[in-house]
Order: structure tokens, then sequence, then C-alpha cells
């Protein structure tokens, strides 16, 4: 087992390698760079430049410079700890995805808590009722959550409860009012609350399918084990058979589905961040790439590559302590 | 009376070994080896059949299956009659797959639940025999499965709509499409019943003697072999532990593991 | 011929007989089908062109001269439907050969008629007098202005308008063509490469198995919008359905892939696929006689739900102003109008997006149908 974690971290490395150049290589081939952008000169339009001045920025961020060697530079940097600097406006990248990250960690990470809160006893009743009208109701509905797009529901979310014509019970857009920096505490705190809960509400919604899906599968099959029959045969209630025996070996799979969810929790979700303008992960990658901000994208990628590969690597570790009678060796 | 020389074994097996490397550490390397068949030497005549008996991980299906090219042996010759065959590339192979056949154990797993039993039994037709129009191939087919005791109606059937026994004839009769010589039986009774186990052991004594085959017959069970061999190889972890006719395994057996082996065997 | 007697049942039968048995399974298709027969008439269904109009005493039919050759394409699939229905006993006996012929058809008509750019007739003659005329239901063209704008839904127009006062039914229709196509086209785009990069990695293993699987990684770790962003850069195009299909497809084949190795490992190392090879078979012919059509059932229940989830990033895509260019119509393109007139305009978020919800949900339906015939231990009920 230590040989094979051994092994999966050291393969690691020529995947991550494979991701960062494909993506340097990607930004490198396209014809829009970001001193054409900056410049004026791409779609963007603005005050053109002259191609001295062009000449100067493409220079100014190596962008003359052929992709590979450009490439060895950034990886150079990179494994010495130094992102580079955003293009767009000269700050480290580190410290700009530093400051997105207690955001985005807040949101996902909340709607990730209460989509398993939910999920959980949804799949269990579904699961004890199977086949019952509670099952199918439970089943449907889940199904119909699934799949609604997202984003339809916030705009519509927006439109009914927040600002518009309807209902204006929550903040439209935002992670704080304007007079934010003006408030104590506790009040500060609680316009936080209500500016999250529309974007939680949409990022929970969907997970909140998915989650209960499993675990109602998961309880099943733990309803059918043979321990779970012995207990019942011994006479014990119903309640403590559920809870006890069965829930407790329902709720094994459903820790290594936690552990693939981890690379949302990072990354944000680029959709609902931008429909309700929250300064998070999936803004400002979205803005990095509307810019071609190179070594922002970069930065962004490797991050969410090695969160990504690691939760691969913990669900699958995960897997082998949960069930002894998978081996890797 | 003159020497009569005699013929040459159709099969002949010469310091086969066959190892399996154990991968292991961090970068996956061959640490050791597991010998799956050590230092096996054996022939077989024609019209001969040799049984072959062994607990499970004994090595006697790795043998059968680089006999038949499913496994690289590591070292050693196989011959087929007189011609070293085991250094073959799979091109010059290819007129021995008509000549060496295969049967195997699993009659669950061992069609394609997706062909009809045509399409099974005519597969080796198709491959060897291009020229073969689909209704001559039907008609090889159906006759077949008359010689294996299964009907001409069963030519569309699938797999699943058939007992283990019968599936087990099909095999029988896939193997023998192509008018072989040699047919490795691996272990083809062992996960039937045991009522079953005597029709299919009979049947292919029959084919035997019909078309003059010759048998590597695998077993793990002493009583199925000794019915049907006329010699008989025990294998132990990789390697023959002795060697003998039939009758005299049964009566009077030397080697210990023989003996446990017998033991094992229900007494009537 | 030799007497077949009832109780044979090939596999795919019984996989037929399960999904059939599933109302929500069975539903789903329906509305999927439904959905491709209305998108292939959505120039008949909507258009400011009579369907039939008499003046003067002369009988003409407007709406065949509006139509773009693209506008037939979806006119292909009718007879194609009636074909395979013709067909389908046949098409359960054989289901390998029909799938792929079907799929390669559908395909290659998309992705020949994505390469041709439609234009729209702006002109109409909704109003133009005549003794009689026969309009179609939504007597609106999908990128004609009308004066109406921001028109809630009414009689007139019964999903509203937008903001130049174009007819949202009558976009929706013609936007349906776009998604569709697009779901179908990317999904057998990655449905090709996972099957042949998972096939290769599950039959050869070793380092080729290594190498595809850091392969399938690298891709799970991509940001798949950096990769539209260049494509569409690269290739400055009016028409660019034909990148969205080809970036959605090549960026969403990993789990096909990681699917089909899987199924491969499994299946190379049965009985009869060694038995395949002691009678000689060659490794294409054991890949696409044995292992493939083996492994059909799961390919096609992902493929079913990949369908679903392309047609989700099409949309998204177009969302976010990535997607489908001005003036092709699509429910994503729709909905990211909705977003800036949110105040009031709640139909523009309404409509394309129950549009969106009822073809994921159908997808998504018939996938689940597939998997639990497929796997009659998997079942949910």
């Amino acid at each position: 087992m230590t040989h094979y974690i051994i092994r999966r971290f050291l393969l690691l490395v020529p995947t991550l390698f494979g991701i960062t150049l494909l993506t340097f290589l990607l930004i490198r081939l396209s014809p829009t760079n970001a001193a054409l952008i900056k410049g004026g000169g791409g779609e963007g339009g603005g005050k053109a430049m002259t191609a001295e001045q062009r000449e100067q920025i493409v220079k100014f961020y190596g962008l003359d410079k052929p992709p590979l060697v450009a490439y060895g530079n950034w990886v150079g940097k990179a494994m010495r700890g130094d992102l580079g600097n955003s293009f767009a406006d000269h700050r480290p990248v580190a410290d700009k995805i530093l400051e997105r990250l207690p955001l985005t960690i807040s949101i996902t990470g909340s709607a990730l808590i209460l989509s398993y809160f939910l999920a959980i006893p949804l799949g269990v009743i579904a699961a004890i009722k199977r086949g019952q009208v509670v099952d199918r109701t439970i089943s449907f509905v889940v199904f119909v959550l699934y799949s609604i797009p997202s984003f339809a529901a916030a705009l519509l979310l927006i439109l009914f409860v927040a600002g518009g014509d309807y209902l204006n019970l929550l903040p439209m857009y935002g992670i704080n009012s304007i007079n934010a920096s003006e408030m104590s505490l506790f009040p500060w705190l609680w316009d936080r609350i209500l500016h999250m809960i529309l974007p939680v509400v949409c990022l929970t919604y969907a997970s909140l399918a998915s989650i209960s899906r499993y675990a109602r599968v998961s309880m099943l099959e733990a309803l059918s084990q043979d321990f779970v029959r012995t207990a019942r045969a011994k006479g014990l209630r119903e309640r403590v058979v559920i809870l006890r025996h069965a829930l407790r070996n329902a709720l094994i799979p459903l820790i290594t589905i936690f552990a693939l969810e981890l690379p949302v929790l990072i990354g944000g979700a680029i959709i609902i961040e931008s429909i309700f303008t929250l300064p998070g992960m999936g803004q400002l990658m979205f803005q990095s790439l509307d810019s071609w901000d190179e070594p922002v994208i970069m930065g962004i990628t490797v991050l969410a590559a090695v969160v990504t590969l690691l939760s691969y690597l913990v669900a699958d570790i995960l897997y082998v302590i949960v069930d002894p009678r998978i081996s890797y060796e | 009376m003159t020497n009569i020389v005699p013929p040459p074994p159709l099969l002949k097996v010469e310091h086969l070994k066959v190892y399996f490397p154990i991968l292991g550490g961090v970068f996956r390397r061959p640490v050791g080896e597991v010998k799956a068949v050590d230092d096996v030497s054996f022939t077989v005549n024609r019209g001969q059949t040799v049984g072959l008996v062994g607990e499970s991980g004994s090595g006697k299906t790795t043998i059968g299956r680089a006999i038949i090219r499913l496994t690289q042996p590591t070292a050693g010759v196989i011959s087929y009659q007189d011609k070293a065959i085991s250094k073959l590339d799979s091109a010059a192979f290819r007129p021995y797959r008509k000549k060496i056949q295969i049967i195997f154990q699993d009659p669950y797993n061992s069609l394609n639940p997706r062909f009809s039993i045509f399409e099974i039994i005519g597969e080796a037709l198709e491959i060897h025999f291009p020229a073969m129009t689909r209704a001559d191939r039907r008609e090889r087919v159906a006759g077949l499965l008359d010689k294996v005791g299964l009907k001409r109606d069963h030519l569309d059937r699938y797999p699943h709509e058939f007992s283990g026994g019968q599936r087990q004839r099909v095999g029988i009769a896939r193997a023998l499409a192509v008018n072989p010589e040699f047919i490795v039986c691996d272990e083809p009774v062992s996960a039937l019943d045991v009522s079953v186990q005597a029709q299919i052991v009979n049947l292919l004594q029959d084919l035997q003697e019909e078309l003059g085959l010759t048998y590597l017959f695998i077993a793990h069970d002493l009583a199925v072999v000794e019915h049907i061999s006329d010699y008989v190889l025990v294998m132990n972890q990789g390697k023959i532990v002795e060697a003998a006719s039939a009758e005299a395994i049964y009566e009077n057996p030397q080697h210990d593991y023989t003996r446990k082996l017998l033991s094992a065997v229900p007494k009537l | 011929m030799n007497s077949i007697s009832l109780s044979q049942e090939t596999y795919t039968q019984r996989l037929w007989r399960h999904f059939h048995a599933d109302k929500f399974a069975l539903n789903g298709l329906r509305i999927v089908i439904l959905l491709f027969i209305v998108a292939a008439l959505a120039p008949f269904l909507a258009n400011s062109h009579a369907l039939i109009r008499v003046a003067d005493g002369h009988v003409s039919f407007p709406i065949f001269l509006s139509l773009e050759p693209i506008e037939w394409r979806f006119l292909l699939y009718v007879p194609l439907a009636g074909l395979v229905y013709f067909f389908r006993h046949r098409f359960i006996a054989h289901p390998g050969i029909f799938i792929l012929a079907v799929i390669g058809f559908i395909a290659a008509v998309e992705i020949f008629l994505a390469l041709t750019h439609p234009i729209n007739d702006p002109t109409n003659d909704r109003d133009r007098p005549a003794s009689f005329k026969l309009l179609p239901p939504i007597p609106y063209s999908p990128i004609e202005s009308t004066p109406d704008q921001f028109s809630p839904p009414t009689w007139k127009h019964l999903c509203g308008t937008d903001s130049t006062g174009r007819d949202i039914a009558a976009r929706m229709l013609h936007g349906a063509r776009t998604s569709l196509s697009i779901g179908f086209v990317a999904q057998s785009i990655a449905l090709t490469i996972g099957i042949a990069l998972g096939g290769l990695a599950g039959y050869y293993r070793s380092w080729l198995d290594i190498g595809i699987c850091r392969f399938i990684e690298v891709m799970d770790c991509f940001p798949p919008l950096l990769f539209i962003l260049v494509a569409i850069s690269l290739f400055e195009s009016q028409n660019n359905m034909f990148y969205i299909m080809a970036v959605i497809g090549l960026t969403s084949w990993t789990g096909v892939a990681r699917l089909v190795r899987g199924e491969f490992l499994r299946l190379s190392s049965l009985p009869f696929t060694l038995a395949a090879k002691a009678i000689g078979a060659n490794d294409f012919r054991i890949i696409v006689r044995h292992l493939l059509p083996n492994a059909l059932g799961p390919i096609l229940v992902a493929g079913t739900f990949g369908v679903a989830s392309a047609i989700l990033i099409e949309s998204s895509l177009s969302f976010l102003g990535f997607g489908m260019q001005a003036p092709t119509p699509s429910w994503g393109d729709i909905l990211s109008d909705a977003r800036r007139y949110i105040d009031f305009a709640w139909w523009l978020a309404f409509f394309p997006g129950l549009a969106i919800l009822i073809t994921i949900m159908s997808y998504n339906f018939v996938g689940e149908g597939l998997r639990d015939a497929v796997d009659p231990r998997l079942k949910m009920k």
C-alpha cells in the first residue's frame, strides 16, 4: 500500500507536466494575446496602439520567446514557488489566488456541506421506503432538480426573489452591500449571509441530486447485507438496525465521493460566480481567460490540477481502506 | 523381426518453464517470479490421451495455454511433429491453430454471449477458410452440432438458452470446426454436474475414436483422468512429480502428493 | 429454414423488453424523438413565410422558396426515422451495426451542414395581402425583429419577445436544432475518441495503458473553457457550430475512455476472448467482434448521459457568450439575453430554461432506463 501511494505520487509529476505544458502551448497557440488585447488590436476595441508600443509589450511579457523556452522559464520559476505576476495588474499571481480562495471555499464549501446534510436523509428515506410513493416522489423530484440548468435557476431566482419586479427579499449581486465597510460585526455577518443564500442554493440543489442518488443506492446495498439481516433476526428494533448498522456502512462510499467533490471547492463555479458577480476563483479564471492573462491562467490550472489529482488519489486510497477486498498491490 | 523405429511423438514438451514476474516496489519492477511451470518435459503420442492432474495453481492450465500460445514460455521448447512451434512468430504459427485446439473449463464465459451458436462455431471457419460460403459454413456447423449431440435447430440460438453441459458441447464443436489433430482439454468437466461430466467425457472418447484425436486432458480430479487417460502426469507446484500409466498411478502411486490426490477421490 | 422457437431472446431483445417496461425511460425516449421531429420541422412551424398563399388567383408556397439548403437537413431525418421504425425488428436483431450506421449518418449530415452557414430571409409575407394564406403556427422567423419589444407571453407571441422584438417561441424552435445537433455530434466525437483510446488501453495494456491513463488525467484537469477560447480565436468564422461541437467532443471523452478501458480489461481476460485467440482471430477481429459488442450496453448508457451533458455545456457556453454566434438562435443565447434584462423579463429565462430542463431530463431518463436494462442488478426501483 505504501509503495502504491508513493508510486501514485510519482506519477503525478508527468501528469502535472502534461497539463501545464498543454495549457501553456494552447495559450501560445492562439493568435490573440495579452498585448493585442491591451493594445486594442484584438477584438477588444479601444484606442489602438502603435506597432512599436505593441512590440515593447510583447517583449516585456516575454511573448516573443519560443513557446518551449518560455514554458521552461515558467516551470523553473514555478518550482521555486514563484507563479509570476499577472499581466493585467502586475500583482503576484499567488496573491491574486489567495485573496479569492476564502470566498470560493466558503460558498462552495457551504453548498457541499448543505447538500450532504440534505441528501443523506433523503437517500436513506428513499431506500427504506423503497418502491413506495415516498421513494418515487423523492427520486422524481431529485431527478428534475438534477436536470435544471443552474444558470436558468439562478436567473429565475434573482428575478423572483431578489430585486426584480417581484419579491425583493435578497440582494441580487455581489458578496456585500456597498456600505458593508461601515457595518459592525454582526450586521456585516448577516449581510454576508444574505448575499450568500442564492449562490449557495444554486450550487446545492444540483449536487444534492447526485449525492442523494448515491446515498440511496449505497443504503439499499447496506440494507441487503447479511449483518443487517442478522441484526433484524436478533430482534433489534428497526430504528436501531437502520441507524446503527446499515447507515454506518452506507456512509462509507459517500466519503470517497466527497473526495471527488473537492476540486470544485477550489475551482469554484464560473457560471454562478459570474451571474452573482462574486469575486471568487471562477470569476478570476473567467477574467484571466478573457484577457489571456497567461500567468494567472497557468497558476489556477496548476492549483486546480494538483487538487484534482490529489483528490483522485485520496478517493482511491479511501476505497482500499473502506473495502478491504480491493487491493492495489 | 526388423527393428521398427517408433513414430515421433505428436507433441513434445522439453524443459518448459513459464515464469510470471512479481511486480513490486515503487516502480513496479519485477522483484521476483512465480514459477508457474518449472522445467517440465513430456511427450504425447498420436491417438493417445495424456492426463495432467494437479491442484489449482499447480501450473497445469499454464502448460495448456503455453502449448496453444496463449502464454509465452520463459524457456524450453514445445515441438509439434518434430517442429519447434514455441519459437514461431504468430504468422508462422497460424497453420498450427488449425491443428491444435482448446476446450475451456468455464462453459458460461467461454462462449461470446452476443454470438449465436452458428457464429461461435463458424468463426474459426470464417478465419481459416475465407472462401467458404455462408451456406457451406452453416452446413458444416450443423454437421458439427450433430457430432456433439446437439440439434440443427440450435444453430441460431444464443448461449444463455443452453445448460452448462450443452454449452460445453458447443465449446467442443468450436474446437472441432477446423479438424484439429490435437486438443488441449482444460478441465472441460470440472464446472459441470457429476451426471453431466460422464456424458461429456464419453462424448470426448467417442470423438477421439471417430476422428483419431489426441488429447491433453487437464483436470484436478484423478477419477476423471483415470477414466479417459492412457498416461497420467501428476503436477505439483510447477513440476511433474509422477508420470505413469493410468492403472499404475491408480493402483500403485509412488509419490506422496499423488496419494494425497487419490485419497480425495470419492470411493464408490 | 430452421424453426425458431419463441423462447429465443437475444441480449438486445431482453434489453429492449426491460427498457420498454420502464415508463419513465420510454416516455423520455418519446420526448427525445418528438424534440428531434420538432427540430426537423422548425422552419415549417415557425416562419414568417406562408405555407400556402393565394393572391391574384395564383397559388404559391412561399415557405419552400424561403428555405436555405441547410434548412433541409433535419428533413433528412424524417425518412431516416421512418426507415429505423420500419426495420425495427431487424434493428433489434443486429443492434451494433444498425446503431453505428444511424449515428454515423446523423453525424455525417450534421458535420457537413455545420460547415455551411445558415442565412435566414428577413422578408416576410405574414402581412402581405393575399386572398388566402396559411401561415405556420408561429408566423415569425427566428431572426426577425418585430415592433413588439419585450412583449410578455401573449396569444400573439406565445413565449414573449426579446429586446429587439424577436419572437422567443420561434427562436426556441430553431434553437432546438442547435442544441440537439451539438449534443449529438459532440457526444459522437467524444464516444469515438473514448472508445478508441479506452479500447487500446484496455486491450494492449502495459505501457500503452499507462500512457493513455496519464493522458486521461491530463484532460480531466484541463480547463475546457481555454480550449474553446483558443479554438474560437484560431478559427474566427461566422459559423462556429462545428468548432463548438468539436471542442465539446474533444474535452468530454475521458469518462467514456475510462469506462471502455475497464470493460476491455475485464472482457479480454474472459475465456471466450482466449478461445477467439486460440482459433487464430487477429486483434482487430477480437476487438470489433468480441469485445466491442459486449461493451456496447454500458457505452450506450454513457453516451446517452453524455448527450445530456453536452447540451448543457453548449448552453452554458452560449450563456457565457462563447457559444453560437448571432444570429444563430440557441437556448443558451436566449438565456444570456435574459441576464441583461433580469429585472422583469422572466419569460426570457423561463422558456429556454424549461426547454433545456425537458431535453436533459428526457435524455437522463433514457440513460437511466438503459442502465437498468443493461445491468438489472443496479435497478433503482
